[in-house]
């Protein structure tokens, strides 16, 4: 089956700096992924060359098998929503209308139901929406355009956590009811954790970790407790952040724990918290680029 | 073709405004020159006749040129739609060649319909004595002096290569900046300037004169009309480069 997005060797060079470096990636289609990464990590770099939006240095990228640069037969099954996505000097309902045209598959009465949702007045001017509404006008716009591949770039700046949570309900809802391929960036990681697929994780240009949501839950494991403790615990184990407060010590280890290692870690009086998706992705960040590499060797 | 439609329906989703705001500045232009017209007195000459010398009304009227505001309104409207507009049509999955195409088609459209009002205005203009009083604002000499159907055709050409001409500069202002935008004024102005060098080096200027003499409205529309190709490529080779 081709994969709806994928893309090799992408480099993108400005000026001064790389953007993206050597980026390889597949998504499946029909899936939802999350794109995950600090700030300049090189997201949006990437979500725009997708779209066409900007044009590579070198490396492929295909979209449904073709590339998507000036091919109106790929871009128009694409729909993107950017945090900061500027409009004409027009109303919330001219905007809904010209993106309506665009799409032969619009749901306007998901986009009604989303505007009401929302609290987003039809009649007022794009312009004079704050930074929330107007997040949440990228939001309708991308979940009623129901395309075939569906990008949303940090679309919730500015909403609230009432406004995001309907956002994630009605993302899964409309998913279930006519599934698409969802990228999705974020830096609200925990929050959207229980929709997201795989997560792509990117730091400084270059992907860091691409993986199953699922196979991530547990793959590391915070240890805490005397030093003495966790030193013997730890031995032998790969371990990645050390946190020393007073006599006791944090570590993080990497690799699933069986339950042989649990037993032992109870007989120490150890702690043992899993990482959250999003305390692995400041871990992944943090580290050195192969860190993920040599745990899985 | 389809989404070239869509694109120029985009452009006019808030309703008529680049439609009917050349013909508001050109109808204030009009009220004006009317009403001057109308204040101030005939232009008359004395005339040395077989009774005397008596006073005859100019029968060539006043001109005014006011219908030029038209043709500058679609410079900037040609100007102002394509950048400002152009992010969001590629957020929707419009390529730029369509999004460039169904701008185009709707200034060609425009200036094709335009230009065939100001063929009727100058027409009602001939035939009412210049508005009854010898006013000549649709009427410009030489360029638009022939029949209706030429003037209509060489206000269409004109309408639409000044709209073109200025979504180059939307494209460039809007991938560029002001400095791209000053740049590429500065580039056009070396061109012309190189043109003039090259015809003064080779003592050529009797050759462009002549050129121009002889060159009749209908010739010169086909100039026009070359001209506007021109600039309708180089504003398609610059969006293609262009990135939101």
């Amino acid at each position: 089956m081709i994969p709806a997005i994928s893309v090799a060797g992408l480099t993108r060079r400005y000026r001064d700096h790389v953007a993206l470096d050597q980026v390889s990636l597949e998504v499946e289609a029909g899936s939802i992924v999350g794109l995950l990464g600090r700030n300049g990590a090189g997201k949006t770099t990437l979500l725009r060359i997708l779209t066409g939006q900007e044009f590579p240095s070198s490396g492929a990228v295909l979209v449904h098998g073709a590339r998507p640069t000036e091919n109106a037969a790929v871009l128009r099954r694409m729909v993107f929503v950017r945090e900061d996505q500027t409009y004409p000097d027009f109303k919330v309902r001219h905007a809904l209308l010209v993106a309506s045209w665009f799409y032969p598959h619009w749901n306007a009465e998901l986009a009604d139901a989303l505007l009401a949702d929302f609290g987003l007045p039809a009649g007022r001017a794009v312009k004079k929406l704050s930074r929330g509404m107007r997040s949440a006008l990228g939001i309708v716009i991308g979940l009623a355009a129901r395309a075939e591949v569906t990008i949303f770039d940090e679309p919730y700046a500015g909403l609230d956590a009432v406004a995001r949570q309907i956002f994630y309900d009605r993302l899964l809802a409309d998913y279930a009811e006519q599934p698409r391929t969802i990228l999705l960036s974020t830096h609200l990681i925990d929050e959207a954790a229980g929709l997201l697929e795989r997560v792509i994780v990117m730091d400084r240009g270059r992907i860091v970790l691409t993986a199953d949501a699922d196979d991530l839950r547990g793959v590391a494991t915070a240890v805490s407790g005397p030093v003495l403790a966790v030193d013997e615990f730890t031995a032998g184990r790969v371990v990645w952040d050390r946190r020393r407060v007073a006599s006791r010590v944090s570590v993080v280890v990497v690799g699933g724990l069986d339950e042989a290692d649990r037993l032992r870690a109870g007989s120490l009086h150890l702690d043992l918290t899993p990482l959250t998706l999003q305390q692995l992705v400041v871990q992944a960040a943090t580290q050195p680029a192969d860190a993920f590499e040599r745990t899985s060797a | 073709m389809r989404t070239w439609r869509d694109v120029a329906r985009y452009h006019l989703v808030v309703p008529w405004a680049p439609l009917l705001i050349p013909w508001a500045i050109l109808t204030c232009s009009f009220v004006i020159n009317l009403v001057i017209f109308a204040l101030a007195p005939t232009h008359h000459h004395n005339v040395m006749t077989s009774h005397g010398l008596v006073s005859v009304a100019d029968a060539t009227g006043g001109y005014t040129g006011g219908v030029a505001s038209i043709y500058v309104l679609f410079l900037v409207i040609g100007a102002s739609i394509i950048g400002r507009s152009l992010p969001f049509a590629l957020a929707l999955g419009v390529s730029r060649r369509s999004y460039y195409a169904g701008s185009a088609a709707l200034g060609a459209a425009m200036a094709v319909a335009d230009g065939l009002v100001l063929a009727a205005l100058q027409a009602v203009e001939r035939s009412t004595d210049g508005w009854g009083v010898h006013m000549h604002f649709f009427q410009v000499p030489y360029v638009l002096a022939g029949p209706w159907y030429l003037t209509w055709l060489t206000s269409s050409v004109a309408l639409a290569l000044l709209f073109v001409y200025g979504m180059w500069f939307g494209i460039v202002y809007r991938r560029w900046n002001l400095i791209g935008a000053a740049a590429f004024t500065v580039a056009q102005l070396t061109l012309v300037l190189a043109a003039v060098l090259l015809v003064a080096s080779t003592n050529a200027w009797s050759g462009v004169g002549h050129f121009f003499t002889g060159l009749t409205a209908a010739g010169l529309t086909g100039l026009l009309a070359g001209m506007a190709a021109l600039l309708l490529a180089g504003g398609h080779a610059t969006i293609r480069r262009a990135t939101v």
